[in-house]
């Protein structure tokens, strides 16, 4: 696979192995083409966090390490950096399960995000403004202590914290995990803004296939390592197998939804885990 | 009257003695905040460090550059702690980096020693331990000019340090990696620098405290266990918690010279050095994570 200039990321053939032995991903290859939306969707375990980590070079630190392939972010290679160079290149990745600093205060969290720029007081000023002007709940809560802050204001928190780094592209791991669907609404509105105006390049780990894809516009599916399926995230929301799998629309909507998912990967745990 | 002057001027000097405490737990608890480990290294440090300092002032350095000289020289010690031992260890358990700070501490007084010799060295900070003529005049208290020093010394660090955490850039960054060393990373918070920061800290920390012990009982290797004092008083503090340290140095050091004062006679004195490791262990038994502390201590 050559690269192309118009995509942001690219990865080809990427295999990942944990502790030398166990192996999370296999060949997954993907792009996301420069400002776009693209969703990576796939139930517990399939390797949607690992990929992202791959990318940020987070795995160093959780003694993984990609054994095979290429990763190609803004037309660097991907090796040796740490996550600190990656977010001066303006890669940042939002880990899954929010990740606030508890004792920190809000504002104080979103400012950490600026550690990477040299800033003065004022140009520190003007981006929160800037990042409040996106996340309006986020300016009457800047006092209050992060850890008590409510999970949908945790995880605008670590968005908005992500974005104080001037990302140009944004890997967000299960942003709607634990939450109630009119928050995730909320957040997604928020991420599609933040893509628009900002022109942040997006790729999306989700388990929340339904939102995912509605929110994005290319999407692919991967279990246990592997790419199964990817393609436009219409297309694939119009996909028989996608349906019955992964949106659980054959009759009750999303009321079905995590049931399917659950004897999906449990089946899973059966097949691949012994 | 008097004997309640008395009980206060102990306490007082208890206090005093504290606060130095306080300092090096403050050490300890930057450290342990930062990567979770308790600096066994922490009291060897101290010896290391005010060692040093004397050793540069026997070379001809004047003090000021002496001390410069040895904040350097911590800062050296920090960063090569960081790529030689932290760095290295990254993805081990906190158990196996606890392990290796005790065999750092163990490079550090070997270090010290080889370098600059075994025998005590005296250090005169110009300061004597006497009373001060206008605190006896003005309440009749006898409180030791070195005592009200050191304490001076200790408090006016231990806000600087606080005022330093709370509003650079860097102490966002420390509170940020002490919290969540993944999320801190994951915004671009580079874990080495933050560490070799503290690792300098807790080594200037080291220093200053080292400097009063020494000035009053000479530059020696007991000052190692003079450190490690700050093991109860983290025990009753919180290893995790600022205010924990502050607040359990001073306890200890007023309970040890009121317990030598009043209950050392029945044992024949000299219970300060024990009294404090027995208040913790007490301590330990009625509230284990510390008044401060948030963590139930793990492994002690
Ligand atoms: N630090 C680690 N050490 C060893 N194995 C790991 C580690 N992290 C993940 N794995 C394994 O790698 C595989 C992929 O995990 P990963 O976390 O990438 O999945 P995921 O798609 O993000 O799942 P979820 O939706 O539950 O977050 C799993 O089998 C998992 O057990
Ligand atoms: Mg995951």
């Amino acid at each position: 696979m050559s690269t192309s200039p118009d995509n942001i990321l690219e990865i080809s053939d990427v295999e990942v192995v944990y502790d030398s032995v166990i192996a999370a991903l296999h060949d997954v290859s993907l792009a996301v083409p420069r400002g776009k939306i693209v969703a990576l969707l796939g139930g517990n375990g399939a390797g949607k966090s690992t990929t992202l980590k791959a990318i940020s070079t987070m795995l160093a630190s959780e003694r993984g390490k990609v054994t095979r392939g290429a990763i190609t972010y803004d037309g660097v290679a991907v090796k040796n950096q740490t996550p600190a160079e990656m977010v001066g290149h303006g890669l940042v990745q939002v880990l899954e399960g929010r990740r606030c600093f508890g004792h920190l205060t809000v504002e104080e969290n979103i400012i950490a995000g600026a550690y990477s720029r040299k800033l003065s007081k004022a140009d520190i000023k003007a981006e929160l403004e800037k990042v409040y002007g996106y996340f309006k709940r986020l300016r009457e809560r800047r006092k209050s202590q992060a850890g008590y802050t409510s999970g949908g204001e945790q995880q605008m928190v670590a968005v908005a914290r992500a974005m104080m780094a001037k990302p140009k592209m944004l890997l967000l791991d299960e942003p709607s995990m634990g939450l109630a669907p009119q928050l995730v609404a909320e957040i997604f509105n928020i991420v599609q803004e933040l893509n628009k105006k900002e022109g942040v390049s997006i790729l999306l780990a989700e388990q929340n296939t339904n939102v995912a894809l509605r929110n994005a516009d290319y999407g692919y599916i991967i279990e246990t390592g592997h790419v199964m399926l990817h393609g436009a995230a219409d297309e694939l929301m119009n996909d028989d197998k996608v349906k019955e799998l992964y949106l659980g629309i054959s009759k009750e909507g999303r009321k079905n939804f995590r049931d399917v998912l659950r004897e999906e990967s449990a089946s899973h745990a059966d097949l691949h885990h012994h | 009257m008097t004997e309640i002057l008395f009980f206060i001027e102990v306490v007082v000097a208890g206090l005093l003695a504290g606060t130095m405490y306080s300092l090096v737990a403050l050490g300890f608890v930057l450290i342990y905040k930062a990567s979770s480990t308790f600096n066994f290294a922490q009291g060897a440090m101290v010896f290391f460090a005010v060692l040093s300092f004397v050793g540069f002032m026997e070379l001809g350095l004047p003090f000021v550059l002496a001390f410069f000289v040895t904040i350097l020289l911590m800062g050296v010690v920090g960063f090569f702690t960081e790529r030689l031992v932290l760095q290295p260890l990254m993805n081990e358990s906190e158990d196996t980096v606890l392990m290796a700070t005790i065999g750092l501490g163990f490079v550090l007084e070997g270090l010290a020693q080889a370098a600059w010799g075994v025998e005590v060295r005296r250090l005169d900070l110009g300061i004597g331990d006497f009373p001060i003529p206008w605190i006896i005049e003005s309440t009749g208290l006898f409180i030791s000019a070195l005592d009200l020093t050191a304490g001076l010394v200790a408090a006016t660090m231990i806000i600087g340090l606080a005022l330093l955490f709370k509003y650079t850039k860097m102490g966002l960054g420390l509170r940020a990696v002490a919290d969540d060393p993944g999320a801190a990373s994951s915004i671009g918070i580079p874990l080495p620098s933050i560490m070799l920061m503290v690792w300098t800290a807790a080594g200037v920390v080291a220093l200053v405290a080292g400097m009063m012990w020494g000035a009053r009982a000479g530059v020696q290797f007991a000052l190692v266990d003079l450190a490690l004092k700050a093991l109860p008083v983290l025990i009753i503090g919180g290893f995790s918690s600022i205010p924990g340290a502050i607040v359990g140095g001073l306890i200890i050091g007023a309970s040890e010279k009121v317990l030598e004062v009043y209950v050392g006679p029945f044992f024949g004195g000299g219970i300060e050095v024990w009294a404090p490791f027995v208040l913790a262990i007490f301590f330990l038994l009625w509230r284990p994570e510390g008044l401060f502390g948030e963590k139930i201590i793990r492994r002690v």
